[in-house]
């Protein structure tokens, strides 16, 4: 699927093809799924705790690791503008906090005061302005930092694993979705590649690339520059035979379509039902169970009758396993709630006071941090292709 | 990480240690003051009762003075709240007293989290009971914007409800919880002086003494200090009390309770002790940070290096 320089060889190329590296690992890519279930799982961990120290500590371990575990590719550079992305959702969340006030306790530190807006009375539920805490902008802080958090989980595995690759495990019953998927799949990168390669054209121009001008110069190219890509990608994995029916009848397409719609549904259901406790208890383990019997059945169904052979084939060893057992047992960790008193996840601010750092989920996130010795390191670029991409280079491996 | 960045988070961090440089202590007086259960009366003063039923416990009834907010009825005497993450501490999402269990807050850590907001099938409910009112009124109100009218009764209980009220609604009725005397009764008031005081209050009130909180109040005298340690065991039902008389001299104003638990007073209590921590897990973190970072920055150089 794609044949530029940054991709994964196999055994033997990789051999021909770098030098002795003197007693350590061979450079390769890691299995692009591998690093996808380690990042979710971190970002499930995430999601369990509001502890600032244990968001700050899984921070550190996903920057260790992409730093030193990432490609040359244009989709590897792309790590900070997740994290401009995460310091948006801190600001925005600490500003609503702010100006939607949520009242001031007789014990809250008072910080300013933003000028009150009366409502009526049957608004009363909503009050905007007043005087602002302390202890408000730390709870909305810590708040957004966990969706900051889990934000970057999810740049690390855009970052780290290759999408081009990770389309190509996807089942073949989803190839029916076609151009949907690979524009889904690869929005984001594809966003962070025409980023760059639009600052780059307006540095050669010499024109601004700081500041709110720039940004309409560059947002409009961006915009147009991503969504051609994606479509022009969808339009090369289209000829490859993405989005084909293959042999099948139109009836056997109409019951795929059934059983993974229906599946759908019942996911959805199940999830529901899970999350909300005053469900009927039919909506939630069963509806889910059946769900993901008809989505797996629509799966199968679909993919029997597309068969499509994988030239290179990423393989799937140690490192592998290393990797996604790295994340999911920290994810474990966390949820056992072994070891450690669950509050010490969720310290309360309201009477402020120091956040505890309860030592099994520090461990569970360093843990995950072992990603970082465990995956191969990466493919350096070949003295052929310079690091840096010029201006053709992305085009080869959409087309690729 | 690029210097700009670096210099950016700089930045922000000095401001932020300019903002905590600038904290000021806790803001002003609270205009609302505990007061024993006697000072409350059927045109005075507002009755706070909390249900601790829901695990064992009773129903708590203590006094507080008007005009207060519903917040901070509920945070003062001894009863402390806390609120969730996402929508601050105007959400009810855990009643302490310190007078019950040590100042124990619940639902507990285990049952609840309070990050996000509570299911409605399990949280703290409020309910009103104007003067005369022998009906319990869902609050169409947040504890922090509900002003509470002189005479009246607010309740919390533990459980789930419906968003009509209809279901879920309390076992207590208003009348087992209101106070009935129409002169304030017992001796002093809390030693807290008001700054801006009810004129309707002040001219029932005898002069304060400036006494320590223990609750003078004759009937009540004896209920504080006997109160913790009948609830201190978990696993004695509240129905199986074994000592409902002393409920029942608690007072003419408190009813015999139908079902369901036991009504005490709560007299007003010093605070359950705050504990702000230790600044140690905070450096200790920073430290590994810095550590984890610094790894980074290493191998970031010595891949530069050796391309």
């Amino acid at each position: 699927m794609s044949s530029s320089p940054y991709a994964a060889r196999t055994a033997e190329e990789r051999t021909a093809a770098t030098p002795d590296t003197g007693g350590r690992r061979l450079p390769r890519t890691l299995h692009p799924v591998a690093w996808w279930i380690w990042a979710l799982a971190l970002a499930t961990a995430v999601s369990r705790t509001n502890n600032p120290l244990l968001l700050f500590l899984v921070l550190a371990v996903l920057g260790y690791v992409i730093t030193v575990r990432r490609t040359e590719a244009p989709w590897a550079r792309g790590f900070k503008y997740y994290l401009y992305l995460a310091l948006t959702v801190v600001a925005i969340r600490v500003v609503f906090r702010a100006v939607f006030a949520t009242g001031m306790t007789p014990d809250d530190h008072y910080l300013f005061s933003l000028p009150h807006i009366p409502t009526p009375d049957w608004y009363a539920g909503i009050q905007l302005g007043g005087p602002v805490s302390l202890e408000a902008l730390l709870s909305a802080a810590t708040d957004g930092l966990r969706l900051a958090c889990m934000l970057c989980c999810i740049g690390a595995a855009n970052t780290l694993a290759n999408p081009k690759r990770a389309l190509r495990v996807l089942p073949g019953a989803l190839y029916e979705l076609g151009v949907a998927v690979t524009v889904s799949i690869s929005v984001a990168p594809q966003l962070v590649q025409s980023v760059q390669r639009v600052a780059r054209a307006r540095r050669l121009r010499a024109g601004r690339t700081k500041g709110l001008k720039a940004l309409r110069g560059i947002v409009v190219p961006v915009l147009e520059d991503a969504l051609e890509r994606s479509l022009r990608l969808a339009a090369a994995m289209d000829s490859r035979g993405y989005g084909r029916a293959g042999s099948a009848t139109p009836r056997s397409r109409r019951l795929t379509g059934a059983l993974m719609l229906l599946g759908m549904c019942g996911l959805c259901a199940g999830a529901y039902g899970l999350l909300d406790p005053s469900a009927p208890t039919l909506l939630g383990l069963p509806a889910l169970a059946a769900g993901s019997v008809l989505c797996l059945a629509g799966l199968r169904l679909g993919g029997r009758r597309v068969t499509r052979t994988t030239y290179r084939p990423d393989p799937w060893r140690f490192a592998e396993w290393a990797v996604a057992s790295c994340g999911v047992l920290s994810a474990v960790l966390l949820f056992v709630n072994a070891g450690y008193d669950p509050a010490e996840l969720n310290p309360s601010i309201y009477p402020l006071s120091w956040p505890t750092l309860p030592l099994v989920p520090a461990a569970a996130i360093l843990l995950a941090g072992g990603a970082g010795f465990l995956a191969p390191p990466p493919t350096p670029p070949t003295p052929s292709a310079p690091p840096t991409p010029h201006i053709t280079a992305p085009r080869t491996e959409e087309t690729a | 990480m690029n210097p700009r960045l670096l210099r950016t988070v700089g930045r922000a961090l000095a401001v932020l240690g300019l903002i905590g440089a600038a904290v000021l202590a806790p803001s002003g007086p609270a205009s609302a003051a505990p007061q024993p259960i006697g000072r409350c009366t059927t045109s005075s003063g507002v009755v706070l009762a909390v249900d601790f039923s829901h695990w064992g416990g009773p129903v708590y009834r203590s006094c507080g003075t008007t005009p207060t907010t519903g917040y901070e009825l509920l945070n003062q005497g001894g009863w402390r709240t806390t609120g969730t993450g996402h929508d601050g501490p105007a959400f009810i999402c855990r009643i302490g007293f310190s007078g019950h269990q040590g100042g124990k807050q619940y639902p507990t850590s285990q049952q609840e989290d309070c990050v996000l907001t509570p299911p409605a099938s399990a949280y703290w409910s409020y309910w009103h009971a104007d003067p005369g009112e022998d009906t319990w009124e869902y609050s169409q109100l947040g504890a922090m914007s509900y002003r509470p009218r002189p005479g009246s009764v607010d309740l919390w209980i533990f459980g789930g409800t419906n968003i009509e009220g209809t279901k879920g609604r309390p076992t207590v009725t208003p009348d087992q919880l209101r106070a009935h005397n129409s002169r304030p009764t017992g001796g002093d008031p809390a030693p807290k002086p008001e700054p801006k005081p009810d004129p309707a209050r002040t001219a029932q009130r005898p002069a304060d003494g400036d006494q320590a909180p223990s609750p003078p109040s004759e009937k009540p005298s004896e209920k504080p200090s006997e109160k913790p340690s009948k609830s201190a065991s978990p696993s004695a039902s509240a129905t199986a009390s074994p000592s409902p008389s002393a409920s029942a001299t608690t007072g003419a104003a408190v009813a015999a309770p139908k079902k369901g638990a036991k009504v005490v007073d709560a007299a007003p209590a010093a605070d359950a002790e705050h504990d702000s921590g230790s600044i140690v897990p905070v450096a200790a973190t920073a430290g590994l940070v810095v550590v984890i970072g610094g790894a980074a920055v290493f191998a970031a150089k010595r891949r530069r290096r050796e391309q």
